[in-house]
């Protein structure tokens, strides 16, 4: 299957046959994709099928045993995680991975740190340019916060939080570094329905009001067909199916990678 | 029996109150005691709070800095420019330890990068002796070890340049650490590496920023050591004194390290002036361990350090 729904759009990301071995484990073999500029591209599977491993190969977490990776038309196959951060590509994780001790507010001004320039004297001082950098830094993430709708709990510390705020607030981390490519490691996990309605609407929000591309990993089938404009399946470390939601709902391989399926 | 306890409880207390002045002058040199284990602790506390590594090289980063220091001044650099120069060892000195040790342990079990830091404190060792000998030497910063008298307590001049230099290094540091943008992204990598790089902090840049910091308060916890008591081996073992010091203060806190070491600092003093005659002296080296230990087991994390709690 290779069709999509919205043709006419550049890819931003290419897999190209990239294959990830640990050990005698092969988490990934041979997986090609691609990811087009402004859509929100879902990654399913089971259980183990690689799908956190393709996630942390393109965030510079993994470096692929073959194969290439490309942003933007250009080879970074080897970047450091750092690097990745620095290109434009922002990531939550499947364990929440904030910075537990400072607050939502710090959390969220951590990632504005690639932003931010000038001298450390200054900084020191809180003086000049540096103030007036800081307030610019904190405009943006109040923006942010704003958006996601948790000015109530600016000022918790973190680690405190429900675990549903907790994922809220790491995304909000994400944004704040303004990324083109949002990388989000089952967003709704461990979720109530209602607290899994918020992040949907959330995801749709970034994706319309700031442009930006989105790739996600999530097992709830309905909220994958509800918000994506493509579904790429893995199974076993290969990718086995591409296309519109609807297609790949209908794939028989899909359907018994996940029902399983008689080897009789 | 009552006796005893009148020996105990009552008499020392009346030795303290009935001579305010003496209290107060072993006060404060159990303050400036204090502050000397506080430095020590202190670079503990930086490395251990970037990089979750117990740095067991810290005291041996403190003899190699008052080693080169000495060294340089033996060799006829004045006290300026060998303090610059010491500074520009301690600083390449993080940089390769970033580059040899740290790098290639990355993602490492803790106890695997603890075992590479004993193995930094035999190579330390070794090579600051190869270098610079091992004959005791000594560091003369040009402040005369002697005492004045203010409102009649006798206050020693060293002890008081220590302290007011300490003060000032760690205000600079305290500073440094919350306001500036490295600051912040020390904190954010002290508290998660995978969330830290994940938002484009570069950890080696924050490793050798932050080891380049516990060599700066190792030269100065070295000379402030070397000038009172020589430089010689035993100053790497002052790091041993840290140990309580962290534990009461808690291993990542730095209000916590200076609070720590002047607790331990005062008190010792005063176990030892008071209540020394009572055991045949000694207190003041085994004082710091029983309390550590009593801090073990009432109050794991410390005075200042974060509570441990497991969400199940």
């Amino acid at each position: 299957m290779k069709v999509d729904g919205s043709p006419g759009l550049t890819p931003i990301l290419e897999v190209q046959d990239v294959s990830v071995r640990f050990g005698a484990v092969q988490a990934l073999e041979r997986v090609s994709l691609q990811i087009r500029r402004g859509e929100i591209v879902a990654i399913i599977g089971p259980n183990g099928a690689g799908k956190t491993t393709l996630l942390n190969v393109i965030s510079g977490f993994y470096h692929p045993t073959a194969g290439r990776i490309l942003f933007e038309g250009r080879d970074r196959t080897h970047l450091r995680p750092y690097d990745v951060a620095a290109l434009g590509i922002a990531r939550t994780f499947q364990n929440v991975a904030l910075f537990k001790g400072m607050s939502v507010l710090d959390n969220i001004m951590t990632g504005r740190l690639l932003k931010m320039r000038g001298s450390f004297l200054l900084e020191a001082l809180y003086w000049g340019p540096a103030m007036k950098q800081e307030l610019e830094h904190r405009a943006f993430v109040e923006r942010i916060i704003d958006f996601l709708e948790i000015e109530a709990i600016r000022k918790a510390s973190a680690g405190r939080l429900p675990y549903g705020l907790q994922k809220r607030v790491e995304l909000a981390r994400a944004l704040a570094a303004e990324p083109k490519l949002l990388l989000l490691d089952e967003p709704m996990a461990g979720m109530n329905v209602e607290e899994k309605e918020d992040m949907c609407r959330f995801i749709l929000g970034v994706n319309d009001e700031f442009g930006t591309t989105i790739a996600l990993i999530e097992h709830d089938m309905s909220v994958v067909m509800d918000i994506s404009d493509r579904v790429v399946a893995l199974d076993y470390g290969r990718k086995i199916a591409d296309g519109s939601p609807d297609e790949v709902r209908a794939d028989q391989g899909v359907i018994d990678a996940y029902l399983g399926v008689s080897h009789a | 029996m009552l006796e005893i306890l009148q020996a105990v409880l009552v008499g020392p207390v009346k030795d303290m109150i009935g001579a305010p002045t003496f209290l107060v002058e072993v006060v404060i040199g159990g303050l400036a005691a204090g502050l000397m284990y506080s430095l020590v602790a202190l670079g503990f506390v930086l490395i251990y709070k970037a990089s979750g590594v117990f740095n067991f090289a810290q005291g041996v980063m403190v003899l190699f800095a008052a080693l080169t220091l000495v060294g340089l001044m033996e060799r006829g650099a004045p006290l300026v420019a060998a303090l610059a120069l010491t500074m520009v060892v301690m600083g390449a000195l993080a940089f390769a330890i970033e580059r040899v040790v740290l790098r290639p342990l990355v993602n490492q079990e803790q106890i695997i990068l603890f075992m590479a830091t004993i193995g930094l404190n035999f190579f330390l060792e070794g090579f600051g002796e190869l270098v610079w000998g091992s004959n005791v030497k000594k560091l003369d910063v040009g402040i005369p070890d002697s005492s004045f008298t203010v409102w009649g307590v006798q206050v020693n001049r060293l002890e008081l340049t220590a302290a007011i230099t300490a003060a000032l290094l760690v205000a600079v540091m305290a500073v440094f650490f919350q306001r500036t943008r490295i600051g912040r992204a020390l904190r954010a990598v002290a508290d998660d590496h995978e969330a830290a790089l994940s938002i484009g902090i570069p950890l080696n840049t924050i490793w050798i920023v932050v080891w380049s910091a516990a060599g700066l308060v190792a030269i100065v916890a070295g000379i402030m050591w070397g000038a009172k008591s020589g430089v010689q081996f035993s100053l790497s073992l002052i790091a041993l004194k840290a140990l309580p010091v962290l534990i009461l203060g808690g291993f990542t806190s730095v209000p916590g390290a200076i609070v720590g070491g002047l607790i331990i600092g005062v008190g010792e003093k005063i176990a030892e002036v008071y209540w020394g005659p009572l055991v045949g002296g000694a207190i003041e080296n085994w004082f710091a361990y029983i309390l550590a230990l009593a801090f073990l087991l009432f109050r794991p994390q410390g005075l200042f350090g974060e509570k441990i709690i497991e969400r199940v």
